[in-house]
């Protein structure tokens, strides 16, 4: 089941999220990239249904992208966050009043940026547009062993090293705790040189589970 | 407890088709019921669209009439613009677009479509409720399909058409063998559905043109 | 069962429950595709089906989209050939327009955003966009439900857990186009062996650089005998009567 955390450390933040996509009891594919790179200094990781996940992040990220177009300076990542809330508001509110569609978004995402002069920041919106400025947190039935972790070991000012070591020891607890836990997870970081990948922790080495064979 | 009011009805009725090598059977029932009451025992579920395609209805008998009055209309304006009757198998692809136009809120009605191709060669087209649709030698829609189409399959089975290397899959009967054939499923429907009975009407499509005859079934 | 009809809220009950199978009706099924070497293979089995009455041993459950592209179908019969034939029109229109083919990226992106726009209005499909593009082999995966993955090997409808245990087994990308159909022909007949919903004709297609190719279409009935070899069985004694 899925498992999104993130935390803030020394000048970077980081978001990990498994990598499953999973329909009842099969695993259709163990390589879904869940965390979007919304744009050169930001994070988006999502866990929820799959359509609403990838219909939602790349409609905000697709929103980002215009509004550097048309503005020519980036939101900050406090901007991105509120806007994203924004929109899972009105798309809630435009539910109530339908009667058959449901839900129209039912996704949480961790927000992860970095900004120039304030630094790392990490948000936390759900699906009922909560928004909540963190530095850490985590999402899904891995959250109640991510969080717990993090209480106990996490400090202000962690350095990558640390916060690696913090998140493999909480993807190794997924793994031995959790019944229906995944077994792969992709780690990506956010600092002052913009937002990457950082790796992948993958127990099932088939042919689709490496990103490079799927190239 | 009252159930709510639905748009709704099954009206019952059986419906046959079969295509030969160079003709094509389609028969029904002319019972029309509901629940356990007879409401008339001469209603043709049969309906010709155009020159080479007719169409055979079971199910809610107001939906059927609204869908054959859909395809008529649809089938003259067709006219008006091509000067021409419309083809079976493009009546075959408009009959599934109609009713999935429907989708959400469907044509109840059960339909086999019956005519000839565009070589002369017997066709039959079967569907569901919205608008799924496949070319077979021979099918049965309605009340009593499931009595009849196991007796199709063991006199009528031919290769499917999905096998490769392809096997020849023409129904081997004659003409006058597919209408006693016909004649004889119902009358065997008919002992065991109580929707099915009264009479069957059986059309018969060739190169000289539509035929239509009437066999009594039993009326209890 | 309630159905929902364009707003109203209906209550189904009896025949109309009936009514209302039909429409999601082909939904035991086996269909999968895989990329390998030489491209990709789509099979699927041939059975539809409405509660346990059979109401088709042959369905053509792999859609031919245009020469370069197919569709596997599973979920409501209608909804898949309606929705697939409406695709095969917009990938026409793209290629008169832009003079190149789509591409299997851009065809199943096509699907998946029409069937998030119908989201909760009770469309059922689960299914495949298998090609050849100007990138080489593509593979989608696509459901009703808005879903869309880029894999290199899916299976989907009730048998998809039989086949997956045959396809993940026997797979390896470097496999010979005779190979990969025997393996895609072998997961089909032991998932129509496993699940009463599927069944009928084993069908095994192959799409390459120049298109695809139908490679195989084998009776289940018959493959059992080539596949499941009988064991000699006991023979029978007479038992003697002290």
């Amino acid at each position: 089941m899925e498992c999104v955390f993130g935390l803030v450390g020394d000048g970077f933040a980081l978001v990990v999220a498994d990598t499953s996509a999973v329909h009842s009891i099969l695993v259709h594919k163990s390589n879904e990239d869940k965390i979007m790179i919304l744009d050169s200094h930001k994070l988006l990781g999502a866990s929820g249904e799959s359509g609403d996940r990838v219909q939602f992040t790349e409609y905000i990220q697709k929103n980002v992208h215009l509004y550097k177009f048309r503005n020519g300076i980036s939101l900050s990542t406090a901007a991105a966050a509120n806007f994203t809330r924004g929109e899972l508001a009105t798309a809630l509110r435009k539910a109530q009043r339908q009667v058959f569609v449901a839900n129209p978004y039912s996704v949480n995402l961790l927000l992860a940026g970095y900004d120039k002069d304030i630094g790392p920041s990490l948000y936390y919106i759900d699906y009922i547009a909560t928004l909540h400025k963190i530095d850490k947190g985590a999402f899904g039935y891995g959250s109640y062993f991510s969080l717990s972790m993090m209480d106990r070991h996490y400090h202000s000012g962690m350095s990558v090293e640390e916060a690696i070591n913090l998140v493999d020891k909480i993807i190794m607890e997924i793994r031995s705790r959790l019944v229906v836990a995944p077994p792969n997870f992709v780690i990506k970081i956010v600092d002052k040189d913009g937002a990457r990948e950082y790796a992948w922790r993958e127990s099932i080495k088939d042919v689709d589970a490496s990103p490079a064979a799927m190239a | 407890m009252g159930s709510r009011w639905s748009p709704y009805d099954n009206n019952g009725g059986t419906c046959v088709a079969i295509a030969g090598s160079d003709y094509c059977v389609i028969a029904a029932d002319t019972r029309m019921s509901t629940g356990y009451s007879i409401l008339t025992r001469d209603y043709s579920k049969i309906c010709k669209l155009a020159d080479k395609a007719v169409m055979a209805s079971s199910g809610f008998q107001a939906d059927v009439r609204a869908l054959q009055k859909n395809l008529a209309a649809k089938h003259l304006t067709y006219q008006h613009q091509h000067n021409k009757q419309m083809s079976c198998p493009a009546m075959a692809h408009l009959l599934s677009n109609t009713l999935y136009y429907k989708r959400f809120f469907p044509y109840y009605s059960f339909n086999v479509l019956g005519g000839l191709d565009n070589e002369g060669k017997g066709c039959v087209y079967t569907y569901d409720a919205v608008g799924s649709y496949e070319r077979v030698g021979y099918s049965t829609q309605g009340s009593g399909s499931s009595l009849i189409m196991p007796v199709l399959d063991n006199q009528l089975k031919s290769p499917s058409p999905l096998l490769l290397p392809a096997k020849d899959a023409v129904t081997p009967l004659s003409e006058s063998d597919a209408v006693d054939l016909v004649k004889d499923v119902f009358a065997s429907a008919t002992e065991r559905d109580i929707y099915t009975g009264d009479a069957v009407e059986i059309v018969v499509i060739n190169a000289g043109g539509i035929r239509r005859e009437s066999i009594d079934l039993r009326k209890d | 069962m309630t159905i929902f009809v364009g707003g109203f809220v209906f209550q189904f009950d009896g025949f109309q429950k009936k009514a209302a199978e039909t429409m999601k009706h082909a939904h035991g099924t086996t269909t999968l595709a895989f990329i390998f070497k030489e491209g990709v293979i789509v099979a699927a089995d041939s059975r539809a089906s409405m509660g346990g009455y059979i109401s088709s041993q042959s369905v053509k459950k792999i859609i031919e989209i245009n020469p370069y592209m197919l569709g596997t179908m599973a979920g409501g019969a209608a909804d898949c050939q309606f929705w697939h034939r409406n695709l095969g029109i917009k990938c026409r229109l793209h290629e008169l327009a832009n003079k190149r083919r789509i591409s299997v990226t851009g065809a199943s992106k096509l699907l998946a955003n029409i069937l998030y726009s119908y989201r909760g209005m009770g469309l059922s499909i689960g299914t495949m966009i298998a090609g050849w593009d100007e990138t080489g082999p593509g593979l989608y995966y696509v459901d009703s439900e808005g879903g869309r993955l880029k894999g290199k090997r899916f299976s989907v409808g009730s048998g998809s857990p039989y086949a997956y245990g045959v396809l993940d087994d026997g797979y390896r990308f470097d496999m010979s186009v005779e190979e990969a159909a025997e393996l895609a022909r072998r997961a089909i007949y032991h998932a129509t062996f496993r699940d009463g919903a599927s069944g009928g004709v084993a069908s095994v297609y192959y799409v390459g650089p120049d298109g695809w190719k139908k490679l195989s279409g084998d009776d289940v009935g018959e493959l059992h005998y080539k596949y499941y070899p009988a064991v000699v069985e006991q023979e029978m004694a007479e038992v003697t009567i002290a």
